[in-house]
């Protein structure tokens, strides 16, 4: 099962400090463990939402407000998507993750849809788009 | 440059277990990767099963503490991301635009850290770890 692991923001990660170098090299560690076990197949750190935008759809019409935005509870500084068999295995591996920021932190764990998910409202044609759209996507990473 | 698109869908924070999207909504989603795909520039895109599958966990005083979903404080949450690879922030917001998204919806743009954006005290700790840089050294 492919799960989203997301670290939310904090004051320190929307202000754009860096981590200490003990936490990099925690993080570095714990990462290490994920990608040996198989369980990490992606992830990045985001540049904090002064830096972002964010896009509001009405209609036809289209508008675009810069960042940073208010609520950094609301907001997410970085993520894994991970490999596991369980949402039990996800969060046993979550619960040893070092605490991602100075202050206390919070990490959300996401089920990724499947295309088995969708049931019969994917055709099989969407279900071969899909498919084709994701193996191309993989060549653009390379 | 790498940005995630951040799909947040109004309401999404309280979907009960096993909530679906619409066909329509997803065939006009379909079209809409599919033409980023085409102009080379997605990388990854995924979405997201409601929070209230989901779990948190918290570290408090370094504790780590669970919470299944759903998260009765939380009033935005993900409903997917796409990952795209562009020239400029602009680009990437013109991607997010084009997005066929309905009015409940907002799409979060936000910039990817690559190594290269990090100090060089932080980039040489990073690089004691090679297996975490598939994507090293592209600050482009």
């Amino acid at each position: 099962m492919k799960f989203m692991v997301i670290v939310k923001a904090s004051p320190e990660s929307e202000a754009g400090k860096m981590p200490s170098t003990e936490l990099l090299a925690a993080m570095g560690k714990y990462n290490e463990e994920l990608v040996k076990a198989g369980i990490m197949q992606d992830g990045a750190g985001l540049h904090p939402s002064s830096r972002g935008a964010r896009v509001r759809f009405a209609g036809k019409n289209r508008s675009v407000i810069d960042g940073p935005f208010a609520e950094t509870k609301e907001l997410i500084a970085g993520y894994w998507i991970w490999e596991c068999k369980s949402l039990a295995e996800a969060i046993d591996w979550l619960k040893k993750c070092p605490n991602p920021m100075e202050s206390d932190s919070e990490i959300e764990i996401r089920q990724i849809f499947t295309s088995e998910d969708f049931g019969e409202a994917l055709t099989p044609e969407l279900r071969e788009q899909e498919d084709r759209t994701r193996a191309m996507a993989e060549k653009n990473k390379k | 440059m790498r940005f995630m698109m951040l799909m947040i869908p109004k309401g999404y924070e309280s979907a009960a277990p096993g909530t679906m999207p619409e066909a329509k909504a997803v065939e006009a989603m379909m079209k809409y990767n599919e033409s980023l795909q085409k102009a080379g520039v997605l990388l990854a895109l995924d979405g997201l099963r409601p929070p209230s599958e989901g779990a948190r966990v918290s570290f408090a005083g370094g504790k780590p503490k669970v919470t299944d979903g759903p998260f009765a404080e939380a009033k935005e949450v993900l409903g997917g991301y796409w990952m795209i690879q562009v020239k400029s922030r602009e680009e990437a917001i013109e991607w997010a635009t084009r997005c066929p998204a309905g009015p409940n919806e907002t799409i979060e743009i936000r910039q990817v850290q690559e190594l290269a954006d990090f100090p060089p005290e932080v980039q040489a700790v990073a690089q004691k770890y090679p297996e975490m840089q598939p994507h090293a050294g592209k600050s482009n």
